[in-house]
Parts: C-alpha cells; sequence; structure tokens
C-alpha cells in the first residue's frame, strides 16, 4: 500500500514539477505576444489575433502551472492558527480539509468537461455519453466516423473567431493534473500522520 | 430559507473553513461549489468553471503575471542598490535624511512593481541594516519601511488596482491615473512627519558625519544616474500607455521586457536568478489566479441570490443611513476585517460585496467616478488595515525579514505615527475626490 502511494506521489510530483518547469518560461510567451500587438499596432495593421492568443497563453499559464505551484506551496492559506500547529496536526487538518478543495476540483473539471462537449456541438445532457460515442466512433470508424459525430463547432464570437474547444481541452487536462496533485498531497498528509515520509 | 439566511450560511461556512488554514482558493471554491450544487443542482454544476471562462475573458488580468515578474526581476537582482546609495549620498546630511530618502526610494520601486511586498523585501534588505548601522531609532526604521512599502499598491503599476477594476468593473487606466496624486501626496506627508520628528528629536535620525558622505563631486554625479534607471522603466511603460499607442496589458509587458533589459544590461542577470524568478512569478501569478477563479464562482452564486440588494436593503432602508455615514461605516468596517484577514482575502471576499454598493451611493458625483475615487480609499484603508495590530499582514512580513533584536513590540510601536499620517490622508482625499480625480479627468478628457 505505502508502495504504491509512493510510487504514485513520485510519479505525479514528478510529471507535474517538469511540465511546471516548461511552463514557467510562459512569461516570455506572453510577454512576446502583447509586444509583437503592440509594435504591429505602431507600424502596420494590428494584428486581430494577439488578443485572444494572449488570453489563451494566461489560461494554459495558470491551469498547467497550478499543480507546481502547490508543490512550491505558494498557494496561501490563513495562517493565524495554522501557523502555531504542529506537523502532524497540520496534516491532520489538511487530510479533512482538502476534500473540500478535491470536490471542487471535481466540479470544475465536470463544468469543463460539459462545456467542451458543448464547443464540440453537442447540446444534450450527457456529456459523458457524447465522449464515449465519439471515442467508439474514432476506434472503429477512424477520424471520419468521428467527425461525423461533431455538431456545430463553438467559435468565440469576435472578429478572428478561433475555435475554443482547444483551449478547454487544455483546462481539463490543467484540473485533471491539479486533482492528482491533490491526491498526493493528501497522501503525503496521511503518510505524516503516520510518521512515514514520501 | 430565506436567501439572506443561504447567503450568511455560506460566508460563515467559508469563513470558518479559511480558518482551517486550508488554501484559500479551495476553501472559496469548495464552498461555492457545494453551494450552487444545492441551490441549483446539476445545472448549478457549471457555475465554478463558467468562472474559468469569464477570467479568460478578463484581458487587463494578463498584466498579473508581467508586473509579478517584473518585481522579481527587480528585487531579486537588486538593481535598487545604487538607488539607495544615491540617496545615502545627496539626503545625508539633514537629520532624518537617511529615513526621507528611504520613503523617496520606495516611491521609485511603487514606480516600477505593483506589489507592496517588494517594496518592503527591497527595504528591509538594504535600507534597514544600512539605517541601524547609523544610529538611526529601530522603532522609527520599521515604521519609516512598513509605510513607505505602502506606497507600492497605490502609484502605479498597480496589481491591487488591477484587481480591484475587475470587481468593480471600471477602468483600470483611470484608477491607476487616480492613484498617482493621493501617493504622492501621501510620501510628502511621511517625509513632512520624518523631517519635523527628527528636527524635534534628533536622537532618532542622527545626520551622517562629514567623511561619512565622502564623495567625489563626480561620484555623486555618477549615483544620480542610476536613479534614471526608474524613471526610463516607468517612462516605457507609462509614456506609449498615456498617448494611446498601446493598451495598459501591452504597456506591462514593455515595463517587464524593459526590467529584464536593464538588469541584463548592466550585468545582474544569471541563468539562476532568472530562472528563480520565473520560477516564484510561476507560483504568485497561480495563487492570484486560483483565488480569483474560487472567488468569482463565489461571487456568481452570491449575486445569484441578491446578496448585495440585501446588505443595501440592510443599511439603506433598515437603518435609515445617509449615503456618507455607510461610506464611513464601510471604511471602518475594513479596518476591523484587516486586522484578521489577509489582503487576497480581503480583496476577493468582500469588496464584491461593497464596491457594487458604493457604486448605488448617492454622493453627488457620476457613478463611473465614484468607482473610481472609491478604488484609492479602498487602497488606503486596506494599506492601514493591514499595519494595525494585533493581526496585520505587514506587520508580520516585517517580522519574518528583520533581524532579530527588533521585536514585535518594536514593529507595533513604530508603525502609530504613520498610521496616524496614513488615516489624514485618507480623510482628506475623502474630503476633496478632486485629488485622486483631477488627474485621470486631466488626461482623458483630452
Amino acid at each position: 500500500m505505502l508502495k504504491a502511494a509512493r510510487f504514485y506521489v513520485r510519479m505525479v510530483d514528478g510529471f507535474n514539477r517538469r511540465l511546471g518547469k516548461i511552463i514557467m518560461w510562459g512569461v516570455f510567451v506572453m510577454a512576446g505576444i502583447l509586444l509583437w500587438s503592440s509594435i504591429s499596432k505602431t507600424f502596420f495593421n494590428p494584428s486581430l489575433w494577439t488578443l485572444e492568443i494572449a488570453q489563451f497563453a494566461m489560461v494554459a499559464y495558470y491551469v498547467l502551472g497550478g499543480p507546481y505551484s502547490i508543490q512550491l506551496g505558494s498557494n496561501v492559506r490563513m495562517d493565524l492558527f495554522y501557523a502555531e500547529w504542529s506537523v502532524k496536526k497540520k496534516a491532520w487538518f489538511d487530510s479533512f480539509t482538502v476534500l473540500l478543495l478535491l470536490f471542487y476540483l471535481g466540479v470544475l473539471l465536470y463544468g469543463a468537461l460539459n462545456s467542451t462537449a458543448y464547443s464540440l456541438g453537442y447540446f444534450g445532457k450527457e456529456p459523458f455519453v457524447f465522449y464515449w460515442d465519439l471515442i467508439t466512433a474514432f476506434v472503429t470508424g477512424g477520424p471520419e466516423a468521428a467527425s461525423e459525430k461533431l455538431g456545430y463547432i463553438e467559435r468565440s464570437p469576435t472578429a478572428w473567431r478561433p475555435y475554443l474547444w482547444p483551449i478547454k481541452i487544455v483546462m481539463i487536462f490543467g484540473f485533471f493534473l491539479m486533482l492528482l496533485q491533490c491526491v498526493a498531497e493528501l497522501l503525503k498528509d496521511i503518510a505524516r500522520i503516520k510518521g512515514e515520509t514520501i | 430559507m430565506s436567501y439572506e439566511m443561504i447567503a450568511l450560511l455560506m460566508f460563515s461556512s467559508m469563513m470558518l473553513m479559511l480558518l482551517t488554514g486550508q488554501r484559500v482558493f479551495g476553501a472559496i471554491g469548495g464552498i461555492a461549489a457545494i453551494a450552487a450544487l444545492a441551490l441549483w443542482g446539476t445545472g448549478g454544476g457549471d457555475i465554478p468553471f463558467s468562472a474559468a471562462m469569464k477570467l479568460m475573458k478578463w484581458y487587463p488580468l494578463l498584466t498579473l503575471p508581467m508586473f509579478i515578474f517584473m518585481g522579481y526581476v527587480l528585487s531579486e537582482t537588486k538593481i535598487a542598490d545604487d538607488l539607495y546609495k544615491m540617496f545615502h549620498v545627496w539626503m545625508g546630511p539633514i537629520n532624518g535624511g537617511l529615513a526621507i530618502g528611504t520613503i523617496l526610494l520606495m516611491v521609485l520601486i511603487s514606480a516600477m512593481n505593483g506589489l507592496s511586498v517588494a517594496g518592503m523585501a527591497i527595504g528591509a534588505t538594504i535600507a534597514l541594516p544600512e539605517l541601524l548601522k547609523r544610529k538611526y531609532d529601530k522603532r522609527m526604521v520599521t515604521g519609516v519601511i512598513q509605510a513607505g512599502s505602502s506606497l507600492g499598491i497605490l502609484v502605479p503599476p498597480s496589481v491591487v488596482l488591477v484587481l480591484y477594476a475587475m470587481i468593480a468593473r471600471a477602468p483600470v487606466g483611470q484608477l491607476w491615473l487616480a492613484g498617482i496624486m493621493p501617493g504622492l501626496m501621501m510620501a510628502g506627508m511621511f517625509v513632512v512627519y520624518i523631517a519635523v520628528r527628527c528636527r524635534i528629536q534628533p536622537e532618532l535620525g542622527p545626520a551622517l558625519s562629514e567623511d561619512e558622505r565622502q564623495a567625489s563631486k563626480e561620484e555623486k554625479y555618477h549615483l544620480l544616474l542610476a536613479g534614471i534607471l526608474p524613471i526610463v522603466i516607468f517612462a516605457a511603460m507609462m509614456v506609449p500607455f498615456v498617448m494611446g499607442k498601446t493598451s495598459l496589458v501591452e504597456a506591462s509587458a514593455i515595463g517587464a521586457m524593459t526590467a529584464l533589459l536593464a538588469s541584463i544590461i548592466r550585468r545582474r542577470m544569471t541563468l539562476d536568478i532568472l530562472i528563480l524568478c520565473l520560477k516564484n512569478t510561476l507560483g504568485i501569478s497561480c495563487m492570484f489566479m486560483w483565488i480569483i477563479l474560487a472567488a468569482l464562482g463565489f461571487g456568481a452564486v452570491f449575486d445569484g441570490l441578491g446578496a448585495v440588494k440585501a446588505i443595501e436593503n440592510l443599511f439603506t432602508d433598515q437603518l435609515g443611513l445617509s449615503p456618507w455615514m455607510i461610506l464611513i461605516l464601510m471604511q471602518l468596517s475594513f479596518l476591523v476585517m484587516g486586522t484578521f484577514l489577509d489582503d487576497t482575502a480581503m480583496l476577493v471576499i468582500v469588496a464584491p460585496l461593497y464596491v457594487p454598493l458604493v457604486g448605488t451611493l448617492d454622493l453627488g458625483m457620476p457613478r463611473n467616478e465614484v468607482l473610481i475615487w472609491y478604488g484609492v480609499l479602498y487602497t488606503i484603508t486596506t494599506q492601514i488595515a493591514y499595519m494595525t495590530p494585533p493581526f496585520g499582514y505587514n506587520l508580520f512580513l516585517m517580522r519574518a525579514m528583520a533581524p532579530k533584536d527588533i521585536t514585535m513590540r518594536d514593529i507595533y510601536g513604530s508603525i502609530t505615527p504613520f498610521v496616524l499620517v496614513m488615516a489624514l490622508a485618507l480623510v482628506l482625499v475623502m474630503a476633496f475626490p478632486q485629488i485622486a480625480l483631477w488627474l485621470p479627468e486631466a488626461i482623458y478628457s483630452r
């Protein structure tokens, strides 16, 4: 059991750390887009795409960087009482209150899946059925059969009109990683209560 | 259960969860998600995620990572050292001159970054040891640094005003311009206070001896060049913005890259420092973004309940208060809450309740002006709150950064006169809204 937990924590921590170390360079991506936007505005015709690409970059930055920020311990807590507690007491409290956090992330993930299904042209109430259909169609009939399952693809209501599903899939991925990371934190806390280290 | 009761229940359970020490965004978001599902069933399950879409479309939020990165570049590369030396040489001869120099240093640092923490860090690491070595009174010194760092979020660029703008749906550019005059006024009041106090009690801030500030004329002017750096960064950022060439968000990227460029030209930047800056930027940006994400969800549920209307109703109809009374009452409650809530919690939980209410008050000004003016009031008030014992955010930060022989008692004692000065500034801006409003008016009415 402990071995499995250790393996899980090592995998999740490792993946999210590596991802975070790549994502942190995203500051330059955002700055680059914004600089290009101001240059093009001053010297040529203003670009249509910069505003939305910058927004997408920002979302990817904080959603995919989130798990690493949890590892870094950057997420503030109200430490009026918390700061004074012993390591064990902190772990006890955290392993209960983290359930609220996991619930929140679960609802976020559900909302993201729902919204992505909408972006792919599914307006019903059962997004999971839709995803299942989509995947089975892809497996059995290839891309063409899958694309038949799609309906009206949602676009952003702006001049550039980008598709919205790619960024929503990034969000799904990020929320999922965040969930994995918080479960890893829970496992670390349980280990701390037992006096073990992971 | 009535909607007011549900709102109250949500609020109190969130406070309780915050006190358990769970990550702030988890506590806020979790309560919001539970409330949404309980109130509106599975349809409510989309509320937390629609907050993510709302956040994505809120363009000015991009300034956040830019300014945070900029702040780290400036403080990690210690580019402010020369600035401090400049004030050291030029302000040394006056009683309390170094303390005045520290305030001016803080003004310049504020103009280059948007969080008060960076100013505090620079003040505590560079100015504090120097001032103590020069026999300055330790209470004077810690007070000066805390008061000075509070300018950081009033003088543009200011991250807090960006977040306020999101809540109030007010234009960030005007808010920033509105912060300049009150910020400079407050700095001026600090300087006057220090000068007068050190005149009466020279032992609090003795003037430097002749040979301490020995510097050749050449060296003196060379140091003056250091002062150009913040002006260049500030100008690179603000001039194209005020002239309407770039948007605010683009200006923030220009500022961040100018700061980086300056640190590279001055040979202060190494790969290790850059990676450290990037890592810290990611951590702090994610912290802010996730809290905002959770708070937007919470706010959406609260809006759905009509909680703001209920509070407004309570104030105006049931208690029969005049608009000014309500405004003053709000400021006082901010002061009380700021003693035990931290700044992000105040901003995302309390401000969304109050700010819409301010917009509906009849204070004899157009609504958009009220919101901009209130942004300045809000910023000053919260800064006072973080400096008020027993639980001021800034007080603990100062404790963490100051050397061991400065006790919590010293820090508590040090801030009293400065809090009084800030309160006076607050009253002035309240009584004369033009202090805040004339600059944005002058620039935008062209």
